[in-house]
């Protein structure tokens, strides 16, 4: 693997790859991650008038996203940037797929 | 996967995030933060725009000609449903009328709820909005072009034009609608009715488009016709939704634009470990680190104002930009989450046709019994359904939304319209808690305050943050530009953000300052008038960017302030040389609104020229002598982010 090796090695490179799935994660794990929290948490949150809970789940959307942005730039490997994201979003999904089967 | 992994400290990986989180769109969010910010005043900047209503004279209350207004409206519209009167306030001296049509009879019963005068937004419009709820409700079984509906939904769905848009004196006209999501609008549309050859009354002073169709003299009751302008509302549209292109095209880059400015907010913050420190630094001359320290100070200054600006312009996206939340809420049927919000709202007894006439009650008593009832507080507008019957009924609004967390509720007197004794009025529901953070979300963004004080504050804050956003991106410039002025030549990618800085920022200042210009210089009875000023502002903008290419950066930059610093200090000049009311005599009359506009104008112009003046005198040292650890000055992070990166 003579080209992962020169990937590798070459720092300008590696940080250029580096960069980009971590933007890449931030940009679309990120906004997956909200969009997935705002329809668990619209379903989900106990409010005796809906609206309520889709209003504050739209808002904890835009706070899960910017979350995941500052995270998958903060974690300090590439492997728990994504698990970071990943967790939560499978959390959100089984408490959907939850009240979708109740 | 790890192969790629470089571990960073956190400051250093924020402060990196921060810098291209805001430089990516910092242009962009520029135009959006300063045409928002001018947004704030979109009344009196309509105001200002049409000289012709500058004459209109400032009465009292009890002095204002209704019964001139009433027989006006019974001219104009005797079979109407409903006739609103909007008082004149401190945001516009002049009286408005506005109609709404009796029901069509093709409209099924039911299909939207039938409320006498809806309480939920503002005043002025209301028979508007409601009628374009309804037209929504309706919009699929509605035959296209059935009745006069038509021409006046194509009219208000063409916001792009907006010209003849004039909002109501308080400008909290459709507080939900103007961002509500297009889906609905978009099945009125698919279905383009005909358009009617209209009376004439349409194309004037307002009309149209919420605003009230015909403008009187509050004293004399006489007609004043505005021009048609664009006026404040193009640029507060631009401000959410751009222009010359599909309006989910221009929203959705503004939303994108706001989440980049969620981050550069949030991680900004993060790196700055020294923030109160930090605000009261300022060591000017000394190049990229006063661009710092004002980047610092305007950051932190009014950082409550960016961080709550920046997120309720997204939740005002939520459904746009979140629509899962609906879709999973209510499979999503949007209207059916309307639905369940409208019915939360008071409802009152509709008045049905009794065919008897009678004459109305007098509106002055009616609108000094409410000001007693509510403590002096002045009455918004006067909605008289069923006029002429002897089953009318008016309802008068307080002027402004009074309530923080109850935004959608503005209090409101209902009085039987023939005698006029007191109605039940339906009782304002206390609002959630997340009802009431919503409300105050979306009232802080628009600015909905009855007294000027907040407005002000929230205008400054918005100021405040546009430097913030213009001296971060000198700080990107400025700091690279220290590192290759020994070079020959700056890479090309400084080069671009350099001629953008210029164009975005001093450009940008120069196509609004034309825009008014425009208003002025544009014969009143021209061809398109609105679409003009509108034209001519891009056109100067697009003259910037050519300009900022041409010359050299010091150059433009003092030739683009200047030009725009004149520009602006002259707009008082120009309004009372083209039939405006000048500065003195706007004072005089107290028309706190056109001084405002004026006194701005040259306030701002002052501000540029300056600008200018300083740029032009700038001599920039050949080396900055470092001094104290470098890694303990403000912003280290950000520069040492900035090498990093360039």
């Amino acid at each position: 693997m003579k080209t992962q090796g020169w990937l590798v090695s070459n720092p300008t490179v590696r940080h250029r790859i580096d960069v980009g799935l971590r933007t890449g994660l931030a940009a679309f794990g990120g906004y997956g991650l909200a969009l997935l929290g705002a329809a668990a948490l619209a379903a989900g949150l106990p409010f005796d008038f809906k609206p309520d809970a889709v209003s504050l789940a739209v808002m904890l959307g835009f706070l899960l996203h910017l979350t995941a942005v500052l995270w998958a730039f903060a974690a300090a490997t590439l492997l728990r940037a994504a698990l970071g994201l990943a967790v939560p979003a499978a959390f959100f999904g089984l408490w959907l797929l939850s009240l979708h089967y109740r | 996967m790890t192969t790629f992994d470089q571990a960073r400290p956190l400051r250093q990986s924020m402060s990196w995030l921060h810098t291209w989180s805001g430089l990516t769109l910092g242009w962009l969010l520029f135009a959006v933060y300063v045409t928002g910010t001018l947004s704030y005043f979109r009344n009196e900047i309509t105001f200002w725009m049409q000289p012709e209503l500058h004459r209109a004279q400032v009465v009292a209350p009890e002095r204002i000609a209704y019964d001139r207004a009433l027989a006006l409206l019974a001219r104009e519209a005797p079979d109407a449903q409903q006739w609103t009167i909007t008082l004149p306030g401190a945001r516009n001296p002049t009286l408005g009328l506005s109609w709404q049509s009796p029901p069509a009879e093709n409209r099924q019963p039911g299909a939207a709820r039938e409320r006498p005068a809806n309480r939920e937004g503002a005043r002025g419009e209301e028979g508007a909005r409601e009628n374009r709820g309804r037209d929504r409700g309706a919009a699929t079984r509605e035959r296209p072009g059935a009745d006069g509906e038509g021409a006046r939904r194509e009219n208000r769905e063409r916001v792009q034009a907006a010209t003849r848009e004039r909002p109501s004196a308080d400008g909290e006209e459709s507080a939900i609608d103007d961002v509500e999501p297009l889906e609905a609008t978009r099945q009125a549309e698919a279905n383009p009715p005909q358009r009617q050859a209209g009376p004439q009354r349409q194309q004037q002073g307002g009309g149209g488009h919420r605003g009230p169709r015909l403008v009187l003299d509050p004293a004399s009751g006489e007609t004043l016709e505005g021009r048609a302008t664009a006026g404040g509302n193009f640029l507060y549209r631009f401000h959410f939704e751009l222009y010359g292109m599909d309006r989910i095209w221009g929203r959705w880059i503004v939303g994108i634009a706001t989440m980049f400015m969620f981050v550069a907010l949030v991680s900004g913050v993060i790196v700055h470990r020294r923030i109160f420190k930090d605000f009261f630094t300022f060591r000017p001359g000394k190049g990229k680190r006063s661009w710092l320290d004002g980047h610092n100070a305007s950051s932190v200054l009014s950082l409550p104002f960016h961080l709550i600006i920046t997120f309720s312009g997204l939740v005002l996206f939520g459904h746009m930009m979140m629509p899962t939340a609906f879709q999973s809420a209510y499979q999503g049927n949007f209207l059916a989450y309307r639905e369940a919000m409208r019915a939360r709202m008071p409802q009152s007894e509709t008045p049905r046709p009794s065919g008897e006439r009678a004459p109305l009650t007098d509106l002055a008593a009616l609108v000094a019994a409410a000001q007693q009832t509510w403590g002096g507080k002045p009455v918004g507008s006067i909605a008289i359904t069923l006029p002429g019957d002897r089953n009318a009924v008016v309802e008068l609004r307080q002027m402004g939304f009074p309530s923080l967390t109850n935004g959608r509720n503005v209090p409101a007197l209902r009085f039987n319209g023939v005698t006029g004794e007191r109605l039940a009025t339906p009782a304002l529901p206390e609002p959630g808690a997340v009802q009431a953070i919503g409300s105050a979300l979306n009232l802080l963004h628009r600015g909905f305050f009855a007294t000027p004080v907040p407005r002000w504050l929230l205008f400054l804050s918005g100021v405040g943050g546009s430097l913030m956003i213009a001296s971060g991106l000198l700080v990107w410039s400025v700091a690279r530009a220290r590192k290759t002025s020994g070079a020959a030549r700056a890479p090309w990618g400084h080069r671009l953000v350099e001629v953008l800085n210029i164009a975005s920022i001093a450009g940008l200042m120069v196509a609004i300052a034309v825009h008014f210009w425009a208003n002025r210089l544009i014969p009143a009875d021209w061809p398109a008038r609105a679409d003009w000023e509108i034209r001519a502002f891009f056109i100067a903008w697009a003259v910037t960017f050519v300009h900022a290419i041409a010359r050299r950066p010091k150059a433009a930059w003092v030739e683009q302030l200047a030009c725009a610093g004149g520009l602006s200090a002259l707009l008082p000049l120009i309004n009372a040389a083209t039939g405006g009311l000048a500065l003195p005599g706007s004072i005089g009359r107290g028309l706190g609104l056109l001084a405002g506009f004026d006194l701005c104008a040259l306030a701002i112009g002052a501000g540029l020229l300056f600008a200018a003046y300083k740029v032009r005198r700038h001599a920039p040292p050949a080396r900055f002598a470092a001094s104290g650890d470098p890694a303990t000055e403000p912003g280290a992070p950000l520069r040492e982010a900035a090498e990093e990166a360039a």
